[in-house]
């Protein structure tokens, strides 16, 4: 969708990478900073996705009812393993966090610089 | 006239295999011995084997591994790299009977005598080394074996010697990596031609940078000023050490180096059109009397003749910055002159510390009835240093003389003359206080004889050790022949005229 | 005989991540087993690693193409001479993982060696991947095998504080590895192609154009994150030195080199695009000459002597970024043979600063002094290390600098040929401070003292790899072989 010259799709990943990219960098709370990761990734994706769309595309499956042209299966394969490489970092993230919270007692980036 | 043969890579190899066996068996007081001295006189009888074909023209060469086309390990075993490891290897045979004797009862012998040996191969492969590279990489392998040595007595004085040291040396081997690599990329080869293999039209600022990077990296282990700082605070190592440093390997190394720069990488043709050559020499000529004054100043034994070796050496670059084929005929014998009386002087100042204790001048008065026979040679060496004639040194003056004049540069001449005044000024006193002066009761004398109830007190003779005296005397000896045979055909002099015949392009004359 | 190799490529990274899955069950109750387990599958995988190279070396470069879907539809697997580091990377993890056999001992409790040694299988199979993989997107995927597997292995002896420094790792790494999937993305909406010729093909085809711009300067910035290049590389320091000492050595070592060689392929794949290579030249000039001054400099004030060869290892990454810069053939080589030492001088470097924590379970250099003492062999193992990271010879380390050096200079730059020479000497400063006081001075504390060295599995590789840092200097011509031709055939492709 096109407005004012901008591709709307594109530009509301932009947006959703940079939000994320703000939460990452500027929160100090370790649970926020992986949630911001996690936007940011899903602004990727949708972004691959986006690129990958073809306008009026069947599913790319070869059955009775579907005809090219076909909606590109790679980007969407890409965005899967995405997920699934997302969703592990994100696990070894948390796991990560509990060591630190247990260590620590605090998961506060400002609280954490102060200690030794 | 090029043979192929495996000796110029045999010689540093076999001592490199006998270090090893040092540093496995060096447990053992025979063993570690036994493979120190077979390391240096198995060295010196191969490199003595090659001798006869060098005198008549021959090259040896040996090509180890070629990296890329024009760059890789090789040796090349010509007249002047003969000459230097002929010095180098005579001298380490010495040194190692001096200091066997000299280090025992010293912590640490194992790694000493160990790095010791590794000197040894490095310093040969140096002198035989073919490019630029197999130049470097012993170069740099010989910085870092004699480090241990400087540090040996692990004192804060002898560490911080050996931060110094460290800092000059591997900053001055930075600086001929660059000059090194720059050579390779002017003009695609680091060979060490016999003429020279940079040419004029490489530009003025390729050139100098080359000169400059080269000379002093090479001249930090060459000490002239101002970069001889390291060497008199390196003084503080053991004297087997010093007199290693300063007579066969770094010292030399440094000077070898500028003048194979000088000779073999930018030619004399080269650098007469240049003219860079004479800015060395003035440097050179500077620190010839500047650090002749400084010795006269030093009360410290070893400090003085760290002066003396500064200055001394600069005659090797002056003689080689002068490029006439009489002067390089001086700088190639004044190798091996300056090598063995400076050694020569070093092995007395180091037995009389180890028998009397004393490490000043103003300590020497009687010494002369005390340990004559040290004391002569001693004086002998100074002989040759001021340049009476039927010694060595009168011999590189000589042709530095003639040499100078051959290159219309007499006032050359007039700083020796001046330089050889000074010789006499801080040498004399030495000898006559030795000789002329009664022995008093010197404080200092006297708290040590009181220390160490095994030194006798000064009235009674007490000779060094033999096996101090022995390497003391060969030295002397040598000396007296370096100054007696300069024209004997078959003598280091000879040897030395056929270098600088290969140095200028010219054929050797037939014997 | 020799035919049958290439079929054999897949195997070369199936062998690590099958042998990681089967690690825990080899190991049920018999913790040890898992060391034994896994040098046994990396041994394998040297083995083919070594087969493939021979091939390599008879035949060219050779691909295989996964599943019988041939190029570019199908994920294709390319032999090229660059991948020929594939031997001494799977190498270099058969001296790391007998190291850990004893080491753990002290670092892990039991129950956790099997996931350890997992881990290291799966790190390994993934830098195999990496290297072999001709395939974008599966570039991506052994890129993030890599960096998870490392982000745990330097959490997993530790408590808190390698967690965090984990975490810190984790974050940055993270981000880096999302650029590259960015890129991805857009390179394939641009050529609609994922396989790695195919893509410069037609991006060469396709012209200059902002969008591919885009993808390529995102690859860049990922690629220098991973190899810790300045400024991006605040994450290096704290992870190496408070990972244990057989994963420092893998992450400096190796690891780090996933980034250079991103940045390779980054180069061939810019080749003809009309990307403005010039300008990625001079950025990476520029960053790795800082890089290796600044992490000589910061490297002199550590004391903790793993956080030393950690800021060593940014500024080395420096050195082989300067030959990628600059650009000419013999920086080049330079570049791509320090790849290879620097791996091998840093593991030795690790390992011997492994045995001796391990030993006397310091490690600073003021409570380490006189150490050298009672271990003389692994502390010479360090001195050699320590001799061939400044680059003197005839160590491994003197090779690689003299071309980069060479290259400046051919390049015209030879003002980076001096920044290089006197780089490395600043960092010999700490060397020197480290080696007086492990080799120089009395031990300070009673554990020092009564410290012996370390037993032969640990000893061995430690030992074995040092004596390999001093010859592979003299024995340089060996990596050259491979080198050279890849070097000149990316510079054909550039048009030099």
């Amino acid at each position: 969708m096109v407005l004012f010259g901008l591709d709307l799709d594109y530009a509301a990943c932009v947006v959703l990478f940079c939000l994320g990219l703000y939460m990452l960098v500027a929160k100090s709370n370790l649970i926020k900073k992986v949630l911001g990761l996690n936007v940011m990734e899903t602004a990727v994706f949708a972004f691959i996705v986006t690129a990958g769309m073809v306008e009026g595309g069947d599913p790319p499956i070869l059955v009775a009812g579907t005809s090219p042209p076909y909606a590109s299966p790679i980007p969407h394969a890409m965005v899967l393993t995405g997920i699934v490489v997302a969703v592990s970092v994100t696990a070894v993230a948390l796991a990560l966090i509990v060591q630190i919270h247990a260590h620590y007692g605090t998961i506060e980036v400002d609280e954490l610089k102060e200690l030794p | 006239m090029e043979v192929v043969d495996v000796r110029p890579l045999l010689a540093p190899l076999i001592s490199f295999a006998c270090a090893g066996l040092v540093f496995a068996m060096g447990r053992s007081v025979f063993w570690r011995r036994f493979w120190s001295l077979t390391a240096a006189a198995v060295k010196l009888l191969v490199v003595l084997s090659m001798l006869p074909g060098t005198l008549q023209g021959t090259v040896f060469v040996f090509d180890v591994v070629e990296f890329t086309p024009g760059v890789g390990i090789a040796f090349r075993a010509d007249a002047y790299g003969m000459f230097f490891s002929l010095v180098s290897s005579t001298l380490w045979v010495l040194t190692t009977i001096y200091a066997i004797g000299y280090m025992q009862g010293d912590k640490d012998r194992v790694r000493f005598f160990g790095f010791f040996a590794l000197c040894v191969s490095t310093t040969v492969g140096i002198a035989f080394a073919e490019n630029l590279l197999t130049f470097f990489l012993f170069y740099e392998t010989l910085t870092i074996c004699t480090y241990p040595l400087v540090v040996h007595a692990e004192t804060p004085q002898a560490l911080r010697a050996g931060r110094i040291y460290l800092t000059y040396t591997l900053i001055g081997g930075g600086l001929a990596l660059i000059g090194s690599v720059m050579t390779l990329n002017a003009t695609g080869s680091l060979t060490l031609g016999q003429t020279g293999i940079l040419s004029a039209d490489l530009g003025t600022f390729t050139l100098v940078t080359i000169f400059v990077t080269l000379v002093v990296g090479f001249g930090v282990k060459a000490a002239i000023m101002p970069l001889h700082g390291w060497l008199p605070i390196a003084m503080v190592a053991p004297t087997p050490v010093s007199a290693l440093l300063h007579a066969v390997a770094v010292v030399k190394v440094g000077a070898f180096g500028v003048t194979r720069v000088i000779y073999n990488v930018f030619g004399a043709e080269l650098l007469q059109t240049l003219g860079y050559a004479s800015y060395l020499g003035a440097l050179a000529a500077f620190t010839i009397l500047a650090a002749s004054v400084m010795a006269i100043m030093q009360d410290q034994l070893k400090r003085r003749l760290a002066y003396s070796t500064v200055s001394q050496l600069s005659y090797i670059l002056l003689a080689a910055s002068l490029l006439t084929p009489l002067a390089a005929l001086a700088a190639t014998v004044h190798i091996a002159n300056q090598a063995f009386a400076k050694i020569a002087m070093f092995f007395v100042v180091g037995a009389i510390g180890r028998v009397t204790g004393k490490t000043r001048v103003g300590e020497l008065a009687g010494i002369g009835a005390v340990m004559p026979w040290t004391m002569a040679a001693f004086t002998i060496a100074a002989l040759s240093f001021v340049g009476l004639p039927l010694f060595a040194g009168f011999a590189t003056k000589w042709y530095l003389s003639l040499g100078a004049l051959q290159a219309d540069a007499w006032w050359f001449v007039v700083v020796m003359l001046v330089s050889s005044v000074l010789n006499a000024a801080y040498w004399f006193p030495i000898i006559h206080l030795a000789y002329f002066k009664t022995a008093e009761t010197a404080a200092a004398g006297d708290d040590r004889a009181a220390r160490d109830p095994a030194a006798e007190p000064r009235s009674l003779r007490r000779e060094a050790p033999l096996t101090l005296l022995v390497p003391i005397l060969i030295c002397a000896a040598y000396v007296i022949l370096l100054g007696t045979t300069a024209e004997v055909v078959g003598m280091p002099t000879s040897l030395a005229e056929v270098a600088v015949w290969q140095s200028f392009g010219l054929e050797a004359p037939a014997p | 005989m020799s035919a049958a190799w290439p079929t054999l490529l897949p195997w070369l990274v199936v062998l690590p991540l099958a042998g990681a899955a089967l690690v825990p069950i080899v190991a049920v109750g018999q913790p040890r087993r898992a060391g034994r387990f896994t040098l046994f599958v990396v041994l394998l995988t040297v083995v083919v690693a070594a087969g493939l190279v021979w091939h390599l070396s008879l035949t060219g470069p050779f691909s295989v193409s996964l599943g019988g879907w041939a190029a570019p539809y199908g994920i294709e697997l390319r032999f090229d001479r660059f991948a020929a580091w594939t031997l001494p990377l799977a190498g270099l993890f058969a001296f790391v993982v007998p190291f850990a056999w004893r080491y753990l001992d002290g670092t892990l409790p039991p129950e956790r060696w099997a996931v350890f040694y997992a881990l290291l299988l799966l790190n390994l199979g993934g830098l195999l991947g990496f290297s072999v993989t001709a395939d974008l997107f599966n570039l991506f995927v052994a890129m993030e095998v890599v960096s998870l597997s490392s982000y745990a292995l330097v959490a997993v002896a530790g408590r808190g504080v390698a967690a965090w420094a984990a975490l810190k790792y984790l974050l940055l790494g993270a981000v880096s590895s999302l650029l590259v999937l960015f890129a991805v993305g857009l390179l394939f909406t641009l050529t609609g192609s994922l396989n790695l010729l195919d893509v410069t093909i037609r991006l060469a085809a396709g012209g200059p154009s902002p969008a591919a711009n885009l993808a390529l300067a995102s690859l860049t910035v990922a690629f220098m994150v991973k190899a810790a290049l300045f400024p991006l590389h605040v994450w290096l320091p704290d992870a190496h030195a408070i990972a244990p000492s057989p994963v420092s050595a893998v992450l400096s070592g190796l690891v780090v080199k996933v980034g250079i060689v991103g940045l390779l392929r980054v180069l061939e794949l810019a080749v003809g695009s009309g990307a403005p290579l010039e300008v990625f030249n001079q950025v990476l000039m520029l960053l790795g000459a800082i890089a290796i001054v600044m992490g000589a400099f910061l490297a002199i004030f550590q004391n903790d002597i793993k956080l030393m060869l950690a800021y060593s290892t940014i500024s080395n990454i420096g050195y082989i970024v300067l030959g990628l810069g600059l650009a000419s053939p013999f920086a080049l080589i330079g570049g791509s043979v320090h790849v290879f030492n620097h791996a091998l001088i840093k593991v030795t470097l690790f390992l011997a600063a492994g045995a001796i924590i391990h030993q006397t379970g310091f490690r600073t250099l003021s409570d380490l002094r006189g150490v050298a003492r009672v271990m003389p062999q692994t502390s010479a193992a360090m001195a050699i290390g320590a001799v061939s990271i400044v680059g003197l010879p005839p160590t491994a380390g003197f090779v690689c600098k003299w071309y980069i050096a060479l290259g400046a200079f051919e390049a015209g730059q030879g003002g980076y040929g001096f920044a290089l020479v006197f780089g490395a000497l600043f960092i010999f400063v700490y060397y020197v401070r480290m080696l007086n006081a492990f080799y120089f001075q009395q031990p300070v504390r009673p554990e020092v003292a009564a410290a012996r060295e370390p037993p032969w599995s640990m000893r061995g590789p430690v030992l074995v790899l040092a004596a390999l840092c001093l010859i592979m200097g003299i024995l340089g011509g060996i990596p050259l072989t491979f080198v050279e031709p890849a070097v000149s055939d990316l510079l054909l492709s550039m048009g030099r």
